[in-house]
């Protein structure tokens, strides 16, 4: 029983760090129509980042942690301005041009950082003890709880803010979203910086509980599009019940079927929903 | 005018096949062994070309479905003894049964789908295919036989040389027939063309199965052909190559894939030395090209042309 539990709050740890990431894939995509395939690549430079910065130079994981996801925030405007930009209107091209990129991020890590997982510093150690049933590491109710928090955030800058409000206005309708004023080239471009830095923020908050390699990227990736296939297509809410959905399944097949094809689970899904119910769980059916 | 514009289109391809008899008599083994290469990726990207280039359907199965091709080919010949001739039918038929399911699931619910998920089913293929090591020999690869009783590169050429071609053919009968006239009215506007009674979703789902068979075909060829098949072979790293060959050369075009293909293959050949580096380099090149010059090589070239001719 107690294993169960454990297994259990793996799957809600990961599934709130999968509905960050999954947020990211997802705002592009309802602002932009642009699916970003980089977007594993920057989860892994996030990583990658958070751990140079913490051991190699030294700089506190606290401070290590924001100033890494603040780079691909900057990484995710330049992506924007120089080769995203051009595309909108035509997703073929959006399409191949991230999926290129992709490829060229992946074999830029492979040669900067290496082909070796690496794991940043954790912040706290030790375990505490769950009601009694079983020992969970500190490290990863840290990461929890910031996930929470962030993930609050997100439901705050989205539906309370000025930003928030323009971001909708743009993913209802471009058209009469600039005709009142919504300037929505700048909206994209910070939306996709936003994108990226939330694939950034899932990076660093899984770095020191499951060390990043550059060619786990694409597995990422995917776990981030089922969750938003799942979900529905520009739903918040369905993000965050997909990642807990796709989070839980894939730590008890794991535990229970077979590791080796933990990400079968995802695929298996997706294919479902498709199937079943290709709007997701709270997309507007078309 | 439009005579001698005919019998161009006749001749200027009639020209280049005789052309293509003659490499075995004077290339060195290595440079036939590239020759065989890239007249593979000619097929690959052509097919490739054929869903995405006419029909605006970005799929990332391409070398997924190569794959296919091949396992199935290989584990049929290694297994069952089958004959590499019948495996390679067999392999495609697989490869189009694959794609017309994931093409009836995805396309009706739009090109981003079919991304995502044809993105997804590559991965899991390799998953798949590394972890079932009894059946496929994982990382280590399948060996498996090879088409002729006596092996020559020469025979491996002329055969990779006739289905290219036979592949061309087809395509450009396709992009030229009824069927090819509906994929570019579904590119250039999809609402016109669906109130014009077009069928745009079968439309592209037949343009999808077609390319999934062509790419299941292509894999089968080159897997007995190498007479050792890998997870390289649907990797999403060949996928990109096969990619970057129809972006370089010029995508929606008949030619630019072949350019394409040809060009990249021998290039990596002279910047093997950069090692992996060389992936970097064509991916970089690949994104300059879909960024300020959609129209590929071929786009290029047509361009200065016509401005030369004028001036």
């Amino acid at each position: 029983m107690s294993e169960f539990l454990m297994y259990l709050t793996n799957g809600v740890v990961m599934g709130v760090i999968n509905a960050i990431s999954a947020i990211g894939v997802s705002l592009i995509v309802g602002i932009m129509k642009v699916v970003n395939f980089a977007h594993g690549e920057l989860y892994i430079f996030a990583g990658y980042f958070s751990y140079h910065l913490s051991v190699s130079l030294g700089l506190s994981p606290l401070l290590a942690m924001p100033l890494s996801v603040f780079f691909i925030f900057l990484l995710g405007i330049l992506m924007e301005r120089t080769l995203i930009r051009p595309t909108y209107g035509d997703e073929m091209y959006s399409l191949i041009i991230t999926f290129v990129l992709s490829i060229v991020l992946q074999n830029a890590a492979l040669l900067i950082f290496g082909p070796y997982p690496n794991k940043p510093p954790n912040l706290l150690s030790g375990a505490t003890n769950i009601f009694g049933l079983f020992h969970y590491g500190n490290q990863r109710l840290l990461s929890f709880g910031l996930s929470i928090c962030i993930l609050l955030s997100i439901f705050y800058l989205i539906k309370k803010t000025w930003f928030g409000k323009s971001v909708r206005a743009i993913s209802q309708d471009r058209g009469m979203a600039s005709l009142v004023g919504v300037n929505h080239l700048k909206i994209n471009m910070v939306s996709f910086g936003l994108g990226a830095a939330l694939a950034g923020t899932a990076g660093v908050l899984i770095a020191p509980i499951f060390p990043v390699t550059p060619t786990g990227s694409s597995a990422i990736s995917l776990t981030a599009f089922v969750v938003v296939v799942l979900g529905g297509m520009g739903s918040l809410k369905g993000c965050v019940i997909g990642g807990l959905v796709l989070g839980i399944l894939e730590n008890m097949g794991a535990a229970y079927i077979s590791t080796m094809y933990r990400h079968i689970f995802g695929f298996i899904i997706l294919i479902l929903v498709l199937v079943f119910r290709p709007w997701g769980l709270f997309g507007q059916k078309a | 005018m439009v005579d001698n514009m005919e019998t161009k289109k006749i001749l200027i391809p009639l020209l280049f096949i005789i052309l293509a008899i003659f490499p075995p008599f004077f290339l060195s083994q290595y440079w036939l062994h590239v020759m065989i290469i890239s007249l593979f990726y000619v097929m690959m990207a052509s097919s490739w070309n054929l869903i995405a280039g006419y029909t605006g359907q970005v799929s990332f199965a391409h070398a997924a479905f190569s794959g296919v091709g091949a396992y199935v080919s290989g584990m049929l010949a290694v297994n069952l003894g089958t004959s590499p001739w019948l495996g390679i039918l067999i392999g495609a038929t697989v490869a189009a049964l694959l794609g017309l399911g994931l093409g009836f699931l995805c396309i009706r619910m739009g090109g981003i789908y079919l991304s995502l998920t044809t993105l997804g089913f590559s991965e899991i293929l390799r998953i798949i295919i590394t972890n079932e090591d009894q059946w496929t020999r994982g990382t280590m690869g399948l060996q498996v036989p090879g088409f002729f009783v006596e092996y020559s590169k020469a025979s491996y050429y002329y055969l990779f040389l006739i289905v290219a071609i036979l592949f061309l053919i087809l395509i450009y009968w396709i992009i030229h027939s009824e069927m090819g006239l509906s994929f570019r009215a579904v590119l250039n506007d999809e609402l016109a063309a669906s109130s014009s009674g077009i069928d745009t979703i079968r439309v592209r789902i037949s343009a999808f199965t077609i390319s999934s068979a062509m790419a299941g075909m292509a894999g089968g060829l080159y897997g007995h052909y190498l007479m050792l098949i890998t997870p390289d072979i649907p990797s999403l790293g060949q996928m990109f190559l096969v990619l970057a060959m129809a972006v370089i050369g010029g995508m929606g075009s008949f030619i630019g894939p072949v350019v394409g293909a040809f060009g990249l293959e021998i290039l990596s050949e002279y910047i093997r030395i950069y090692g992996e580096y060389h992936v970097l380099i064509f991916g970089l090149v690949a994104l300059a090209v879909a960024r300020f010059a959609p129209e590929g090589m071929v786009g290029i070239i047509k361009r200065r042309w016509k401005k030369g001719g004028f001036s």
